[in-house]
């Protein structure tokens, strides 16, 4: 089950971060959002290091924690997405086409010409279609 | 990972017992540990102390029952193996430092190989030795010890001993330590037949062991896993990684089998001990890996590890102790990372060959490790006080049941009890068990354990510049140091967390932060960090509505919820604390502060500061320059972040210029005595009906302010006051270069202009310019007319005062080149060389009788070519002074001159600003006379010059003058200026003494006026003739420069007279070869003949040939041939004389006679001038008369 998803901005910044789990853990998803950026971070700035070769948006399986797996996805214009999942087990192309979507409805909502881009994305048609998506994927 | 034994955490090392000869232990031992592997060796005396060896195996044997069951014989041997166990405790002790891999005895030679008695001896202590480690397949050596090579040695002996010690011959050795080289001989071969008879016993026992478990000899899987471990032991003693690392696994393996199917002890303690023994096992398995490089093996190992014993949580009561388990595995695999991470090599191959578990790269690192470590210990911790809150029997247990002790088998516990002298052991049940390790967990202080290892882990990350996971321990950190009441740590922590969540503007994760650090600086008593954080928090922007009054405030920190109404209860308590009265405050004990009364609360917001969105004062002045004195508005937005609205008492806008502060006041509220006696030198008070600052609403004010002062009006501050003893300082900022606020920029909401007029909102600034007062001084410059190059031009400035009188005047003088590129050329060598500068100041002359005093007060006055600076008496109303700049232009060149005087009008005083006054004026400069020369040849006279005929290529320009002939040099000079100019003289000047001996110069007499001095009006051209005689054939004859001597008509006539050089050009000097010369008289007479003749004279050491043809004239009557050749001959003249009779009067031209010289090949004519004459009628009478006078 995807229990969070954010959209992250140039200056790692949240522009959207949303979670999708009974309990009130909230704050422990961001936590873990905003420590995935470390690894985002690294894969970016140290391609060779990490062995991971950064010409596709999808960046894989970003770290995983506890109970948790992060996967992150990076847009042609350095927007970050962060999903955190619980399911264990998680082909990356499921992953690879969950991000398509997402990406599609980023696109949606910030081609709205009332949208400032770097600002936050308030728009409920954005966060009606994630969730959507979030609720047509479980990994197994 | 220190919690482990010795002998778990190092690799196995082999170990052999020595018997007799223990003078030679020392060096034997020394010898076997620097071997590599390394032996270890136990050392006895002599055989008598065989019995010592057979002892340790005896007690040892007296455990097991199951291994030797001969030795199971001694009932008073506690049984705790009742039910068995898996390992035993202290299997691989013994192994590693009581049962040797070998035996070696030694025996000196001559007990051997002399005394029979000595040598039966031998045998039997061979033979009892035998009988102790021939069961435990333990090896055999025997070493002959010769006291010297020479001894003697009976083959028979030898043989015999072989025999009986059953003993290969290269398992009986001699040793020697008479001699050196012997001596390291003998010990690298002991050491040598150590180390293969000890891998020999390591691989029969392993080979043993290995046999039973294919036998299957049990179906236990106890067993398995034990001879699984035992041959992996045996193996790691072999230095066989592959195999200890197979078998490992396969006990391992075995072992998580057995989860569910054992039965063998109360269903607790079963787990508790095979997860002891699995997390052996791992630890095993781990350090294997990593020892052999293999770091992404060991790190997919760990994970499986973790991901199959996660869920094996047992009984959900005693979860504290999964807990505490999977942290330990954490933290053991943090600690093996970390010491192995010499070895860590890149991650390149990272993600290519671990298809089905992908690893990332903070796996990779001890941190990763060490922070889960810490996080399952905190889970622990929970758990364990979550138990203990829950039952009341877990609560009263202490140190009551001290008796419990590890038992013999790995992992599992016993109760030792008394029976009179005897301890015994005895099984204990699962509620003993818990109660055990309730009181063993009471015992621990989990805090110190979660921050030590968190605080490893935010260095490690620090280190590894990952900021954010940092920033996630240093949270965690924080929240740990917050539970210990260890507020000061705390802060320190939650600073670090809070600072990186700030820049990145994560609002929840701030929120978070920041009511930790609240309550802190609550409990640190820290009112004003108190205040200001909670000031923060309720200006962050938190839009969230829900309150989540249902899920209790468990999981949120002490900040509560990051909701709207969070922040407005924030609100509330802040302003109730803050904005309350004295009197009040001093009662408000609940909130944790106990303060003085009158303490003010003074809060600095600076550009940086995290609570700009608290107050953000943007001030714009509405003008950019403005007039001193004259009232200029100034717009002030005050913009607040807060949720509620807030009253402001009143408000002071600060300058730079303190007199031009003033103060808004809200006439709502009273004025506070305080108030106005903290603001003593505010002129200016302003009242407003109301100054309430709505959320996100710019509160608008404008006012008119007035400045005397000239220079930057620059606001500075506003400062609020908020209650009576409550402000805020809020640092100006313009609205043109206001910074967007950190974490709000990022907020999705409309933003308002804080000025509402446009263009005030973008180009708005916080400061403005003063001007200067207008200056009542006047600089005038007095001349103007165009100067003339190389005279003193003399600029006379005068200042007059008319209104201001003059303090420290400085009067600046600088002059420009209009047309650019400087004032000197760029083409001089030496461009800052005096004469360089083609306009130059000379001299600044002050006026009269100001010389002394300027002296005396030691006044400045500096000059240089293009700068001046002069001081200005001080000058009282109406009085003037005036002073004459001299300039002097080497070129003509325009030039600007600029004049700027400061000075004080009300006297020196420090502060007082000085008025300048600027003048500029653009001065022409222009050449006052232009010279030109001309060279004339005597009349009627033609030399052949050849250079004339056939030019040489460089000297197209120079004239050419026959050498030792009078030619005549014509000077004029013509004014060229607009006015009139005074000539004194002009004279040549020759160059050098060469220039005098090759030509002679000389002022020809009867023309015009002797001494030169002529006044020449505009326009006007005055000439001189000079006679020159070069006297030297030179191809560049110097003549010299003419020098002129004037100066301005009407002026001064002391003034100086202005010398100006012009240089004549170079002259051609040659030698003719033939001069032609016409001879006539001066005028004819109608009809009365005259003689024309024409010479030629030849000057050369040549015959000259010459032709000539003589053509008809109208006017004349001609005798004489008209066409001829004549040979002229050296150095002598031919003379052509003609008869003419004029025909007619007046100007009459002479038959034209063309002259051309064969060898030069050159035709002459001669001018028109020259061969004209003028014919009377009659003879002139006057003429005549006038000549006979003469």
């Amino acid at each position: 089950m995807i229990v969070c998803v954010a959209v992250v901005g140039h200056q790692n910044n949240p522009l959207y971060i949303q979670s999708f789990t009974e309990a009130d853990d909230a704050l422990k998803l961001h936590h873990i959002v905003h420590c995935s950026l470390d690894v985002i971070d690294e894969r970016v700035n140290n391609p060779k290091k990490s062995g991971t070769t950064l010409n596709e948006a999808f960046l894989g399986l970003l770290y995983p924690t506890l109970n948790y797996k992060v996967y992150g996805y990076l847009t042609n214009t350095k927007v970050k997405f962060i999903m955190v999942t619980t399911d264990l087990d998680v082909r990356d192309t499921d992953v690879r086409s969950f991000f398509r979507k997402f990406h599609a409805a980023y696109v949606d909502a910030v081609s709205n010409p009332f949208h400032v881009p770097g600002k936050k994305i308030t728009s409920r048609t954005f966060a009606e279609s994630v969730s959507n998506i979030v609720r047509s994927y479980t990994f197994n | 990972m220190e919690e482990y034994p010795e002998e778990l955490r190092t690799p196995p090392v082999s170990l052999v017992a020595l018997f007799g000869y223990s003078d030679l232990h020392a060096s034997i031992t020394k010898h076997l540990h620097s071997q590599q592997p390394p032996i270890n060796a136990l050392a006895f005396p002599d055989l008598s102390h065989l019995s010592l060896l057979l002892a340790h195996d005896d007690q040892i044997s007296r455990t097991s029952s199951f291994r030797d069951p001969l030795s199971v014989s001694d009932s008073s041997s506690p049984d705790p193996s009742r039910c068995g166990g898996i390992l035993k405790r202290d299997w691989l002790l013994k192994h590693r430092t009581k049962v040797p891999a070998l035996v070696a005895a030694f025996f000196p030679s001559h007990h051997i190989f002399g005394d029979p008695t000595q040598w039966l001896q031998v045998c039997s202590d061979l033979d009892s030795l035998k009988s102790v480690i021939r069961p435990k397949n333990i090896k055999l050596v025997v070493i002959v010890v010769q006291s010297s090579p020479q001894e003697e040695i009976s083959e028979d002996r030898l043989v015999a001993l072989r025999k009986r010690a059953e003993l290969d011959s290269k398992y009986v050795l001699f040793f020697n330590s008479s001699i050196d080289s012997e001596l390291t001989l003998s010990l690298s071969r002991i050491a040598s037949a150590f180390a293969e008879l000890a891998l020999a016993y390591y691989r029969e026992e392993g080979r043993r062991i290995k046999s039973r478990i294919e036998k299957r000899s049990s179906n236990s899987l106890d067993l398995n896993v034990r001879y699984c471990f035992k041959v992996a032991v045996y193996a790691e003693f072999r230095r066989d990684w592959g195999e200890a690392l197979k078998f490992y696994e396969d006990a391992y393996h075995s072992l998580h089998e057995m989860i569910g199917t054992s039965t063998r002890l109360p269903a607790i303690q079963r787990l508790v001990e095979i997860k002891t023994i699995a997390e052996q096992l791992h630890f095993k398995i781990s350090t294997l890996l990593l020892h052999g490089g293999k770091l992404i093996e060991a790190v997919t190992w760990f994970h499986q590890h973790k991901a199959s014993y996660e869920k094996v949580v047992g009984s959900t009561d005693f979860i504290f102790l999964h807990w505490e388990w999977m942290s330990r595995q954490f933290l053991v695999f943090a600690e093996l990372l970390e010491t192995s991470s010499a070895t860590v090599q890149s991650f390149s191959s990272l993600n290519q060959g671990t298809a089905e578990i992908s690893l990332t790269e903070f796996e990779f690192y001890p941190a990763y490790y060490y922070q889960l470590a810490a996080h399952y210990l905190k889970d622990k911790k929970s758990a364990l006080e979550l138990l203990l809150s829950m039952s009341e029997t877990a609560r009263e247990i202490d140190s009551s049941s001290e008796s419990i002790t590890p038992s013999v088998y790995v992992g599992q516990f016993a109760q030792l009890l008394e029976k009179g002298e005897a301890f015994t052991l005895h099984s204990i049940t699962d509620e003993e068990y818990t109660c055990y390790t309730i009181s063993e967990a009471k015992r621990f202080q989990d805090s110190f354990e979660i921050i030590a290892w968190l605080k490893k882990s935010y260095e490690s990350f620090t280190n590894l510049k990952a900021r954010r996971m940092a920033a996630l321990c240093a949270f965690e950190l924080a929240r740990e140091y917050f539970g210990l009441a260890d507020p000061s740590n705390a802060k320190f922590f939650f600073d670090i967390a809070a600072n990186l969540y700030r820049q990145e503007g994560w609002v929840t994760l701030l929120w978070e932060v920041l009511g930790y650090l609240r309550e802190c600086s609550r409990n640190l008593g820290a009112f004003k960090d108190f205040v200001e954080l909670s000031l923060e928090m309720v200006a962050l922007p938190v839009t969230s509505y829900d309150d989540s009054g249902n899920l209790g405030n468990r999981k949120y920190g002490p900040g509560g919820p990051a909701t709207i109404s969070g922040r407005e209860s924030i609100h509330r308590e802040v302003f109730t604390l803050v904005g309350c009265e004295a009197e009040l405050r001093s009662s408000t004990r609940e909130s944790g502060f106990t303060l003085p009364s009158d303490s003010p609360l003074h809060l600095e917001i600076d550009l940086v500061s995290p609570l700009r969105p608290v107050l953000l004062a943007s001030v714009s002045f509405h003008e950019q320059m403005i007039k001193p004195g004259a009232s200029c508005s100034i717009t002030v937005s005050l913009l607040s972040h807060l949720p509620l609205p807030v009253e402001i008492d009143n408000l002071e806008v600060q300058f730079n210029q303190s007199k031009c502060n003033f103060v808004v006041r809200n006439s709502q509220r009273p004025l506070w005595a305080s108030a106005s006696n903290t603001l003593p030198s505010v002129s200016q008070v302003e009242n407003e009906p109301s100054l309430v600052l709505v959320p996100n609403n710019w509160l608008r004010l404008t006012y008119a302010i007035k400045s005397e002062q000239s220079g930057k009006l620059e606001c500075l501050s506003v400062l609020a006051k908020l209650g009576p003893l409550f402000t805020i300082c809020s640092r100006a900022e313009s609205p043109a270069a206001m910074e967007e606020l950190p974490v709000w920029k990022h907020e999705n909401c409309v933003e308002s202009l804080p000025i509402k007029d446009p263009v005030l909102a973008v180009f708005g600034q916080k400061a403005t310019q003063v001007e200067e007062p207008e200056p009542q001084v006047d600089v005038s410059l007095g001349a103007s007319g165009p100067a003339l190059v190389g005279e003193d031009f003399t600029m006379p400035i005068a200042v007059t005062s008319k209104g201001h009188a003059i303090y420290s005047g400085e009067l600046k003088i600088n002059l420009v080149d209009v047309g650019g590129g400087g004032l000197f050329s760029p083409r001089e060598a030496e461009p800052f060389s005096l004469e360089s500068h083609h306009v130059e100041i000379c001299g600044i002359n002050g006026a009269e009788g100001n010389d002394e005093s300027e002296s005396e007060t030691g006044n400045i006055k500096k000059i240089q070519q293009s700068f001046g600076l002069v001081s200005v008496p001080d000058l009282k109303e109406g009085e003037s002074w005036s002073c004459k700049l001299e300039i002097r232009w080497h070129r003509a060149k325009p030039v600007m001159l600029f004049v700027s005087l400061g000075y004080l009008p009300h006297g020196s005083e420090a502060n007082a600003q000085k008025v300048h006054i600027h003048k500029s004026l653009q001065i022409e400069g222009k050449m006052p006379l232009f010279i030109s020369n001309r060279f004339m040849l005597p009349f009627r006279r033609d030399h052949l010059l050849l250079n004339r005929i056939k030019p040489a290529p460089d000297s197209e320009d120079t004239s050419s003058l026959p050498l030792n002939e009078k030619s005549v040099l014509v000077v004029s000079a013509k004014n060229c200026t607009e006015i009139a100019l005074r000539l004194v003289s002009m004279s040549i000047e020759l160059d050098d003494e060469q220039g005098e001996t090759s030509c002679s110069i000389q002022q020809s007499r009867g023309c015009g006026d002797d001494s030169g001095s002529a006044s020449l009006a505009p326009g006007e051209e005055y000439k001189k003739v000079f006679t020159v005689i070069p006297t030297m054939k030179t191809p560049k004859l110097g003549l010299g420069s003419v020098h002129l001597k004037w100066r301005r008509q009407g002026g001064n006539t002391t003034e100086a007279c202005v010398s100006t050089k012009h240089k004549l050009p170079d002259v051609n000097v040659e030698a003719s070869p033939l001069v032609m010369s016409l001879n006539c008289p001066p005028y004819a007479i109608l009809g009365e003949p005259f003689t024309y003749a024409v010479r030629i004279c030849n000057q050369t050491q040549l015959l000259q040939e010459a032709k000539f043809a003589l053509a008809d004239a109208q006017s004349f009557v001609l005798s004489g041939s008209h066409s001829n050749t004549v040979s002229v001959l050296p150095k002598s003249e031919h003379v052509l004389s003609y008869k003419l009779v004029p025909l007619t009067c007046g100007q009459q031209q002479l038959p034209k006679i063309t002259l051309t010289s064969v060898r030069y090949s050159a035709e002459f004519q001669p001018s028109a001038v020259a061969s004209s004459v003028f014919v009377f009628p009659s003879a002139p009478q006057a003429n005549k008369a006038n000549s006979t006078a003469r």
